[in-house]
């Protein structure tokens, strides 16, 4: 077991782990933070996507000791935990979210996107979204979201 | 069992511990695919050894001879290098193409070439860019040309005790045209086949090859160079005509299996198909710029 010194949404916490435990594992199971998804565990789907220093990343092929002195934000760390931010808001306005699922890891993988590129064209918002797989909503509102998000809607 | 991480500060404990943990003991790269092999049970291994604290497996370094990529650059980091972009776009082209961002955000050179997984993005490329393997281990070190590196399915020449350090590949020629394709059925998949190809246009005369190198991957046990047809290229007008005819012979130098993706059989047509797609677009580059910018 190793003590980890983690930083997690702006709030440093010290956790006790295995020494390779996964940051998905970590985020979940010892934290709470229920936000990224337990999906497919074999980094194909994306429904457990954070960031860890700004980049998109899946917490299911992470090891949590390797994120000590890095930063790490989650779903959770969006808005201020009453209201919603504005794309979390331009999701839900474009039908974005439907079973919710993989909801946590687009808004990750989006929000890392929109930082690095904030004005990306739809083939570019397609890119950054490659790591994430949708199974209701065909992908369309969420592009159209953070499209309009680019635009400062 | 638990399994223990460690974390060397530097290149000499990193060797000392894949010395001391030969029989049970990986390194750790990116992650991307040994914790994907950890979680699916196919490898338990006693201890993680982390490479990324290792500084001298990073850094792309330009040497006379060549371009010396440290193992531990990942495809974020090839695909934002300018001098990679500017001597050898085929690279970060093809970095591009790997998987998902998240995946190119974390997964290296390194382990890239070291998990040696059939279609992978990297060693089609890198062998078409005539790749060196430089191997350490504690006590001395080796270079291992890439060609002989990838000794079979997911396995290579690496030792037990031993640890990639970088991978250097040679300046390609001024006006050199380098393509890397690849055909996947969703592009964040492995390649059924990713096909590089790097075409040195005679300078003497126009339309004719002085020299071409063919990486293919996800035709056979192991990425290969399809040495025939890059022989039968030699001196030849890259034509249309030319270019089917490699693409013929290229299809009998590989040695495809099938898997719920693809057919042997299909496989092997493909790789007609985009030797001959790869060489022509080669060969569009040099006429259009006179020279190809690899
Ligand atoms: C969902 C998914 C899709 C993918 N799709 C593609 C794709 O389309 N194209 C593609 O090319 N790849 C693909 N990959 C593979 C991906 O590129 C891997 O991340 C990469 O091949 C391994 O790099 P890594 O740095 O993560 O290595 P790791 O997973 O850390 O290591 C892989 C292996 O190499 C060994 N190793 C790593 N570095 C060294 C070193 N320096 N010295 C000695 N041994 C070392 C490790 O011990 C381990 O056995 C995919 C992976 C996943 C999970």
């Amino acid at each position: 077991m190793a003590l980890l010194d983690l930083k997690v949404n702006g709030q440093e916490v010290r956790v006790e782990a295995p020494d390779t435990a996964l940051l998905l594992d970590v985020l979940r199971e010892r934290l709470f933070l229920t936000g990224a998804k337990r999906g497919c565990e074999t980094s194909h789907c994306g429904c457990c996507t954070v960031r860890v220093d700004g980049m998109a990343v899946h917490g299911c092929v992470v090891l949590a000791a390797r994120c000590q002195g890095k930063a790490i934000t989650t779903v959770e760390g969006c808005g201020d935990g009453m209201e919603l931010d504005r794309l979390q808001r331009l999701f839900l306005e474009h039908g974005a979210v439907q079973c919710g699922y993989c909801g946590p890891g687009m808004l990750m993988a989006a929000k890392a996107l929109l930082e690095r590129n904030p004005q990306p064209t739809l083939d570019e918002v397609k890119k950054g979204l490659d790591g994430n797989l949708c199974r209701c909503t065909g992908y369309t509102p969420i592009f159209d979201a953070i499209l309009a998000y680019s635009r400062g809607e | 069992m638990e399994c223990k991480l460690i974390r060397p500060a530097d290149l000499d404990q990193a060797l000392a511990a894949r010395e001391e943990y030969t029989d049970d003991g990986l390194p750790i790269a990116g992650g991307q695919s040994l914790l994907v092999m950890m979680r699916n049970r196919l490898v338990s291994p006693g201890a993680l050894i982390d490479l990324e604290p290792v500084e001298a497996l990073r850094g792309i370094e330009v040497q006379s001879t060549g371009i010396s990529i440290g193992a531990m650059n990942t495809c974020r980091q090839l695909i934002a290098s300018p001098v990679l972009r500017e001597e050898v776009g085929v690279l970060p082209a093809a970095a591009r193409q790997v998987s998902s961002t998240a995946v190119r955000n974390l997964g290296t050179i390194g382990g890239n070439v070291c998990h040696n997984e059939p279609g992978a993005d990297l060693p089609p490329v890198l062998l078409a860019l005539n790749g060196q393997a430089v191997l350490r281990r504690r006590t001395h070190g080796r270079e291992v040309p890439l060609d002989a590196f990838f000794t079979g399915y997911f396995e290579t020449a690496l030792e037990p005790d031993e640890i990639l350090c970088r991978i250097d590949i040679e300046h390609p020629p001024a006006n050199a045209a380098g393509v890397y394709l690849k055909h996947a059925i969703s592009p964040e998949d492995l390649a059924i086949v990713g096909i590089a190809v790097v075409v040195v246009p005679d300078a003497q005369r126009p339309g004719a090859v002085a020299e071409a190198r063919i990486g293919i991957g996800g035709a056979a046990p192991v990425p290969l160079r399809a040495t025939r047809t890059e022989a039968a290229l030699k001196g030849a007008v890259l034509d249309e005509k030319t270019a089917r005819a490699a693409g013929e012979m290229a299809s009998t130098e590989v040695d495809p299996g099938s898997d719920p993706h693809a057919s042997a059989g299909y496989r092997r047509r493909m790789v007609t198909v985009f030797v001959r797609r790869a060489l022509m677009q080669a060969a569009g580059r040099i006429e259009e710029n006179g020279h190809g910018a690899a």
